[in-house]
């Protein structure tokens, strides 16, 4: 039976890939999920050195892909969920497709990014040797609930979890506080410092933590400091967080600001200058994968946004633009009417057109990127 | 009343704020200081002794709603001591918008699912269920209009520069039922409202509002805001502002699917 489901992923893959249907990478783990809902307790699940899982609401993408790069760094194969595809059927999926036909795979680690929603789910099939928790914030209140209710989701998987793995935590959250009183194993805790985040071309406070975060975990797992200084010289940015792109003779940062806490720390990021710019394009959808909830945007803070404009040719795009544009208003941002677009693609001509916008910064929230960075690639990422 | 200035009454800002409902202080902040008010808000927290003299410092009062987990922090605050202030406050006619949880609170009760009762206020002629799985909860976009007191309130038709319809964003799991006498806010168009089955949306009260719209509601639906404003202040009238943007906003959100 794990054969069959194994040959059926990987030519279901095959045909997504031939026929370039984007956003496929789900299936193969999906219908594998559907023949056999504990595949992933299967043998062939199994790396010799473990598994490492990382949850959070902000900078999993970055500290799990900076993980893997560490590990792959040092000469380990690493098993990752790398196109963002981090519920189970995603994780399932990364997992067949890196296997050969006869269901090996020579990977020594796998390094997994979970959805905070998920994480009760991935950990009744996987135990990992080292969990990653880096924040818990509000996010898309309308598909997951409050911040309470996933925490305390997150309190009865890990009161459960072997205490011989290792949690690897931020100091600083408030929400993290009742974890020790039910894990019993070991805890490692990282902060804000930014020694490390200084080897890197990443910027802002939340990077230093997903950078200690990754770097930690490495530690743990048994990798040197050289390997480590060495991935940390040579990390790309994952794809929209922090990523630079060239079209038709100009720059694209692409900051993804999906949620207030993501929003802040970008704004953040403008205001101490790290990242120069001289114009702020604000893409902003409704669509399901980014909450159809829009209220959030006016918990981004009204001073910074309003600092952060400041003599910069602002634009306005995304199914609900105009949201934005009023919420831009509301914080004290001079915004023009025809600086507001429908469609992204007509954004990004305009933007194209104004000789004055050299260094553009966007900032989307989640579907938004993926559309931005499509317009921009000329490409899907997935 | 005829002094211009407006101070808004902020309940428990740090632990009702679930929904980006801050939002609404700071659009009446901002569209009473482009009108030259001064305009400035006082927070009302746990730890705040309210007095006689605080709150007839209040032209407006405003409360959102929050996590659970928050709101048991202030439950007791205030049934036992905040309450009565806001009763009288209410009767008199003071300007209010409720939001959420808060309207709930300000009902006569809340029955959870298991049964168990939650004492209201008892401002607001409601009485709020839930029905734990066996109703789905009440998400999605809202568009209604508001009910004949606001409506038909010549303030109201002075500044309304958008029409009847107030749009917004619902997210709650209990449903709300109106006692006899009781007014709703507004009639629902698209949405859930108070309960899914009447059509009805939030409360009206004497001057003040309970709803179950965010958005924040006041973010698109600027004659609200504005008629908040002039009612709480006692003008007869405002200044217009440019509004072009916001009315877009507001025609755009009516066609947003449920």
């Amino acid at each position: 039976m794990f054969y069959l489901i194994l040959w059926l992923s990987k030519t279901l893959n095959f045909i997504i890939n031939f026929l370039r249907l984007g956003a496929g990478y789900t299936w193969p783990g999906h219908v594998a999920l559907n023949l056999n809902p504990h595949i992933a307790k299967d043998k062939h699940f199994k790396f010799p050195m473990g598994v490492a899982l990382v949850t959070g609401t902000n900078g999993k993408t970055t500290t799990s892909k900076l993980l893997t790069h560490i590990l792959e760094t040092s000469g380990l194969k690493v098993t990752h969920n790398g196109t963002g595809a981090n519920l189970l059927n995603g994780i399932v999926s990364a997992v067949l497709l890196d296997m050969d036909w006869r269901g090996g795979h020579d990977s020594d680690i796998a390094v997994f990014e979970v959805d905070e929603n998920n994480l009760p789910v991935v950990l009744e099939y996987f135990s990992p040797n080292v969990l990653v928790l880096l924040n818990l914030s509000r996010d898309q209140l309308d598909r997951y609930g409050e911040v309470d209710i996933i925490l305390e989701k997150w309190l009865s998987a890990i009161d459960t979890m072997d205490p011989s793995a290792e949690l690897v935590l931020d100091s600083t959250q408030k929400y993290f506080k009742k974890l020790p009183e039910v894990f019993e194993g070991d805890i490692t805790y990282f902060d804000g410092d930014s020694t490390y985040l200084k080897q890197t071309s990443l910027v802002g406070e939340f990077n230093a933590k997903n950078v200690n975060a990754a770097v930690y975990t490495a530690q743990l797992v048994g990798i040197g400091d050289e390997s480590i200084l060495k991935a940390l010289k040579t990390f790309n940015f994952a794809y929209g967080r922090g990523e630079t792109l060239k079209y038709s003779g100009k720059s694209w940062r692409i900051l993804l600001a999906k949620n207030p806490a993501s929003f802040n720390n970008n704004l953040d990021i403008i205001l101490s200058g790290e990242v120069g710019a001289d114009t702020l394009v604000f893409v902003f959808n409704d669509k399901i994968p980014d909450g159809r909830d829009v209220s959030w945007i006016y918990d981004i803070e009204a001073e910074r946004l309003q600092k952060a404009c400041e003599e910069k040719n602002i634009y306005v795009t995304g199914t609900r633009g105009l949201d934005m544009a009023v919420r831009l208003k509301y914080a004290g941002v001079e915004i023009k009417k025809e600086n507001i677009f429908e469609t992204i693609e007509e954004a990004v001509r305009k933007v194209g057109l104004n000789g004055s916008a050299k260094d553009i910064l966007a900032l989307p929230n989640y579907s938004a990127m993926l559309q931005l960075r499509k317009v921009l690639t000329g490409k899907a990422i997935l | 009343m005829s002094s211009k200035k407006l101070t808004i009454g902020y309940f428990y800002p740090d632990l009702l704020n679930l929904y980006g409902d801050d939002g609404n202080v700071q659009i009446l902040l901002y569209r009473a200081k482009a009108r030259g008010i001064d305009a400035e808000v006082t927070h009302i927290n746990v730890e705040t002794e309210v007095t006689e003299e605080l709150m007839d410092s209040l032209d407006i009062i405003f409360m959102g709603g929050g996590p659970d987990s928050s709101q048991k922090g202030m439950y007791r605050d205030l049934l036992e001591t905040k309450g009565n202030y806001l009763k009288e406050y209410v009767e008199e006619g003071g300007v209010g918008l409720y939001i959420c949880g808060s309207y709930q609170l300000f009902g006569k009760y809340y029955k959870s699912a298991d049964g168990s009762m939650l004492d209201g206020l008892g401002i607001f002629n409601v009485y709020t269920k839930h029905f734990g799985n066996h109703k789905p909860r009440c998400i999605g976009n809202v568009v209604c209009e508001v009910e004949e007191q606001i409506k038909s309130d010549p303030l109201f038709k002075k500044i309304n520069m958008v029409g009847n319809t107030l749009v917004g964003f619902e997210n709650h799991g209990g449903r709300t039922y109106l006692e006899k006498g009781a007014q709703p806010f507004a009639k629902i168009v698209t949405g859930h409202g108070n309960n899914s089955e009447d059509s009805t949306e939030g409360v009206i009260y004497k001057n003040s509002i309970g709803t179950y719209l965010h958005g924040p509601i006041l973010a698109r639906n600027p004659h609200l805001a504005d008629y908040l404003i002039a009612k709480s202040l006692g003008l007869e009238d405002l200044d217009k502002l440019d509004d072009e943007l916001i009315i877009s906003a507001h025609t755009a959100s009516k066609k947003l699917k449920q």
